[in-house]
């Protein structure tokens, strides 16, 4: 059973006077621990794709299933509560709070579950752990370079222990050595924790880093896997 | 989650501190109207407000105009229902409206000690009753006044000898001084000599007050001098009658300074909300309830007000413990009093205004479209 089901889903917006339909009917399988990356030219509904997967934004029709719960069905305090639990999100310019530290982003998923202070304490650090962050935990995100505040949303994305991890541009904003370090922590967080990600991004080599690779092209995804993803499919 | 609301106050300290330092100034003007008001309900509902009965002179209003012989005392005990009856001659530096009246109230001593409200704090009774010219001064007037028992006092024609400090349970009191009647009465330019410019009549339990008023008027209407008499509530609500106007139209400012921090913290919450729409998205998209991000905007409205609110309030009661400050007109003073009710009613203004001044930005917080505010980033 798929992971995450999107069925027959679509999504218009209005332009002015004209009506935008970025995803028409489009259906999608994902399933626990793939690596997926999602490319296309600008306006083809991946970012579009993203929102709704990760519930922050909801198809006109069609059915989004995520580990068995239709989110499509959710009102918007449950879906809030279902991201708590289930969903991690990787911003594309790393959107931290400024105010909190490096330790209290990572942190503030964990305060909308229901955590001992211990169990909390513990997540964050081994999610601070795992993007190598642990000597910047009281730094404030002014106080690092790209990559780091990158790293941290990563660890914000993580920390939760959610079923799915999308990531919108995670190294649109970085520079080629930092992308590079991401690419690389992205694909360990996959193949040693068997997280789920989602990617949505521009470019081809970080598209690379996936196992299963989909362009998005007139509402139609175009499927570009390696050999590697295709021997283990099967 | 309350680190990050207090952490974003922290961020923007300067807005958020003119915005406290607004509230407070406002809150501050607000506990003095309300201190106002209370001086005025008190002294016109108090205990001994319709106990008490003033006999004052017919169509008289300012004590230096009101002269009753000092034997109607006589006449009126003997109307049924009258407990005790103290002739007063009144003096007063200022029959207007002013904020720093003296008045002096000509008693027997012993009339005073008896059924004054009032408990010396420092000085002696047996000096105020024996020498001529001694004078007990009410808290309130000795403070504004710089007055130390020993002092010589002089104001007008008037100069006493400060024989005694005291404090009384009706506030108003505290802004009088007593001295005999004779000094008053025969204090140089007064002319009083056998006259007073009221008879304060205290009833029995069971009497009627304006029963008894009448039958008073109805005993010295065959006198030299027709009466006016009156609950001793009344009488001040009549004597103060500019300042009861002023005061009614003083709450309106009262009112005026809560619009004021209302529109000052939401102004600032607003703000506040605006310019971090993408954080809340941010927020959101990690799974925080739209009614959580409702109730952290709330907490930081609320924090502004309270802070504010309970500063301003606190300076206004230190201010009206240490001025002893007194509005008074035609011998009759409200005194400003701080008060446990004060702090209470600043406190819970405070908080309503907290509430309601972070409605407008909290909604939209909550209800911020996530995918727009964070595209907008």
């Amino acid at each position: 059973m798929p992971l995450v089901e999107l069925n027959q889903v679509s999504k218009r917006f209005r332009q002015g006077d004209e009506t935008i339909t970025p995803l028409d009917r489009v259906s999608l399988q994902i399933h626990e621990g793939e690596f997926v990356s999602l490319m296309g030219p600008s306006g083809t509904g991946k970012s579009t794709l993203l929102n709704l997967v990760s519930g922050i934004d909801r198809p006109d029709s069609g059915t989004i299933t995520v580990d068995g719960t239709e989110i499509t069905q959710l009102s918007r305090g449950k879906l809030a509560d279902w991201r708590a639990a289930n969903l991690g999100y990787i911003f594309q310019t790393h959107n931290l709070i400024p105010v909190l530290t490096a330790y209290e982003n990572v942190e503030l998923p964990t305060l909308l579950l229901k955590l001992s202070a211990a169990e909390r304490r513990e997540r964050v650090e081994l999610a601070l752990q795992a993007v190598a962050l642990t000597d910047r935990a009281d730094h404030y995100p002014r106080q690092l370079s790209g990559g780091q505040e990158q790293r941290v949303g990563i660890a914000r994305a993580i920390v939760a222990h959610p079923k799915v991890v999308v990531a919108d541009e995670p190294t649109g904003s970085l520079d080629v050595e930092t992308s590079e370090q991401i690419q690389q922590l992205l694909q360990r967080l996959n193949q040693e924790l068997n997280i789920t990600l989602l990617m949505v991004t521009h470019d081809q080599h970080v598209a690379s880093i996936a196992a299963r690779r989909l362009t998005l092209d007139h509402g139609t995804f175009i499927e570009t896997t390696s050999k590697e993803y295709e021997e283990t499919r099967t | 989650m309350w680190t990050y609301v207090l952490k974003t106050l922290w961020r923007h300290r300067t807005r958020s501190l003119l915005t406290v330092s607004g509230a407070a100034v406002a809150m501050f003007v607000f506990g003095c109207v309300a201190a106002v008001q209370e001086g005025l309900q008190r002294l016109t509902t108090g205990e001994d407000a319709n106990q008490s009965l003033i006999v004052f002179q017919e169509n008289r209003f300012c004590p230096t105009s009101s002269r009753l012989p000092q034997d109607y005392s006589r006449k009126i005990r003997e109307v049924p229902g009258v407990r005790n009856v103290i002739p007063i001659q009144v003096w007063t530096n200022n029959c207007r409206a002013s904020l720093d009246i003296v008045v002096f109230h000509g008693a027997e001593p012993d009339e005073v000690r008896e059924s004054r409200p009032i408990t010396l704090t420092s000085g002696s009774w047996d000096e105020f009753r024996t020498r001529r010219d001694a004078a007990i001064v009410g808290d309130g007037v000795a403070r504004r006044r710089g007055l130390q028992v020993g002092d010589q006092f002089s104001i007008g024609e008037i100069s006493v000898h400060v024989a005694g400090i005291f404090s009384s349970t009706v506030p108003s009191e505290e802004n009088l001084i007593y001295t005999s009647l004779e000094f008053l009465q025969y204090t140089r330019g007064s002319g009083a000599a056998g006259l007073v410019t009221q008879h304060e009549v205290v009833l029995r339990e069971d009497a009627d007050p304006d029963a008894v008023a009448a039958q008073i008027d109805e005993v010295l209407r065959a006198g030299p001098v027709a009466t006016t008499t009156r609950r001793k509530g009344a009488f001040q609500t009549s004597t103060l009658s500019d300042l009861v106007d002023l005061i009614g139209f003083a709450h309106w400012l009262g009112y005026a300074c809560v619009g004021l921090v209302l529109s000052l913290v939401a102004t600032t919450t607003m703000m506040s909300v605006q310019d971090r729409i993408q954080e809340y998205a941010i927020l959101q998209t990690i799974g925080v309830r739209p009614g959580r991000a409702l109730r952290l905007v709330l907490g930081e409205s609320l924090i502004l007000c309270l802070l504010g609110g309970i500063t301003g309030t606190l300076l206004a009661t230190v201010a009206l413990a240490l001025g002893g400050f007194a509005i008074g007109a035609e011998g009759a003073t409200i005194a400003f009093r701080p008060s446990l009710n004060l702090v209470a009613t600043g406190a819970i203004v405070s908080l309503l205004v907290g509430v309601a001044s972070g409605i407008a930005p909290a909604l939209q917080a909550a209800s911020v479209p996530i995918v727009d505010a964070l595209r907008d980033a």
